[in-house]
């Protein structure tokens, strides 16, 4: 009885450690979730304003003579993939890999993974990576947003790729965060995957010359729409840590609960056990 | 005057969203002024003076650079990769970047990224003063 007692009081101990640990990593989360939001709010109405106008462009434009504008036969597709730096965090990391294999399935495609979670994905299922210069998502400015545009445009532009896409983790609220996928080039594939309205095909002039408005805007609009993303996604990890955490610490204290029972239970029966000896053994004088 | 409904984003915020007379601002070939009723119209924007004009005939003058002008069915939207209202940019700072940005064109050493970089925060130090008159 006393070697059960011990173990379980041991237990106890090890999860009360565990308990003070994720009690901690809450308490982190939801202050620097507080952070994150507000960047996330405060950029939101850009991201949301810049993704609708380029595809109401898109969805009216008629002229195909930018590279980016027309749908081409490269099939190799480019995936900005942007995950979390670390784990821990429920399931926002494996919930965002599980939509983007969905996603990236039967086609042939390069990740550019931004966040160490989603580099270490990359590198374990042996996934092409086209540059990993950008893996601490902790990191990430709007500079970095426009260095990652133009080196996706540049490689759009060469044909080594024939589409783009973001996988994301879109923040819906504090306790709700969805995995999405956005397409952002070629430009004609834009809001192709909605319900399809009757398309209004509004004629838009380009001033000078849409080649150029679009060499100049698409990637200021891939960098916008990135760091959108990039904002959204942190927000999201650590909104998805937070709730894990809490998760965590509440299974604790619920476990500690069990044990101290089991352990009050054991200590009662071992003090009945000796009294029972004790009685027994001064009736036998 | 007639009005139409303009809205002025950058990745830090929602900037501005109303009715104006007039917006004024640098496109990538030059100054375009947009008015109410203009046809669908885009265009990508360069480094330069902006003011809007508002229905009072209050007139608002910024900093503008990079980023697109769109109107789309009589509705502007003016996405900007930096738009500083005359009012928030701050002069001695300008003028400290401008004199940094001068003294590191100077140096001929400087590799071509570095002097893009360089006469890009130039540029853009110039935009400011200029906007607050103080070139």
């Amino acid at each position: 009885m006393a070697a059960n007692m011990k173990a379980v009081k041991l237990r106890i101990k090890s999860v009360q450690n565990t308990m003070q640990i994720t009690k901690a990593m809450e308490l982190v989360a939801s202050s620097k979730l507080r952070k994150a939001k507000e960047r996330s709010d405060r950029c939101r109405p850009y991201f949301e304003e810049l993704y609708e106008t380029l595809e109401t462009i898109a969805k009216g434009n008629t002229d195909f003579s930018s590279v980016y504008a027309k749908p081409n036969e490269q099939q190799k597709v480019c995936y900005v993939l942007i995950g979390g730096d670390r784990g821990l965090a429920g399931g926002y990391n494996s919930n965002l890999f599980k939509n983007f294999l969905a996603d990236a399935k039967g086609r042939e495609y390069t990740v550019l993974p931004i966040g160490k979670k989603c580099l270490d994905h990359c590198k374990y299922h042996k996934q092409d990576i086209t540059d990993d210069r950008f893996s601490v998502i902790a990191d990430i400015s709007i500079g970095d947003c426009f260095e990652i545009a133009n080196l996706l445009c540049r490689e759009y532009k060469k044909g080594e790729i024939g589409s783009i896409r973001l996988v994301y983790t879109e923040f819906v609220s504090m306790l709700s965060q969805a995995p999405h996928t956005k397409v952002l080039l070629p430009l004609s594939e834009l809001g192709s995957d909605e319900t399809k309205k009757e398309p209004v095909r509004n004629l838009i002039l380009y001033e000078p010359e849409s080649t150029e408005v679009f060499d100049a805007i698409v990637p200021e609009y891939l960098a916008g729409v990135i760091y959108g993303a990039v904002c959204d996604s942190l927000a999201s990890e650590m909104a998805a840590r937070r709730t894990a955490m809490d998760a965590a610490t509440s299974n604790a204290e619920e476990m500690i609960g069990k044990l101290s029972l089991s352990y009050n239970r054991a200590r009662q029966a071992s003090i009945t056990q000796e009294i029972t000896e004790i009685v027994g053994g001064a009736e036998g004088i | 005057m007639k009005t139409f409904s303009l809205t002025i984003g950058t990745p830090d915020g929602l900037l501005f969203s109303g009715e104006v007379e007039r917006v004024m601002c640098r496109s990538i070939t030059g100054d375009l002024a947009i008015l109410a009723d203009h046809c669908n119209f885009c265009t990508a924007l360069g480094m330069g003076g902006a003011y809007i004009r508002l229905e009072d005939g209050t007139q608002r003058d910024a900093a503008c650079i990079g980023g697109m002008i769109t109107m789309m069915d009589g509705k502007a939207h003016l996405l900007a990769t930096t738009w500083e209202w005359e009012e928030d940019i701050d002069v001695e700072r300008a003028k400290a970047a401008k004199e940094r940005a001068e003294q590191r064109l100077a140096d001929s050493s400087l590799s071509e990224k570095e002097a893009a970089i360089a006469q890009a925060k130039l540029n853009r130090a110039l935009v400011r003063l200029s906007v607050k008159n103080q070139l």
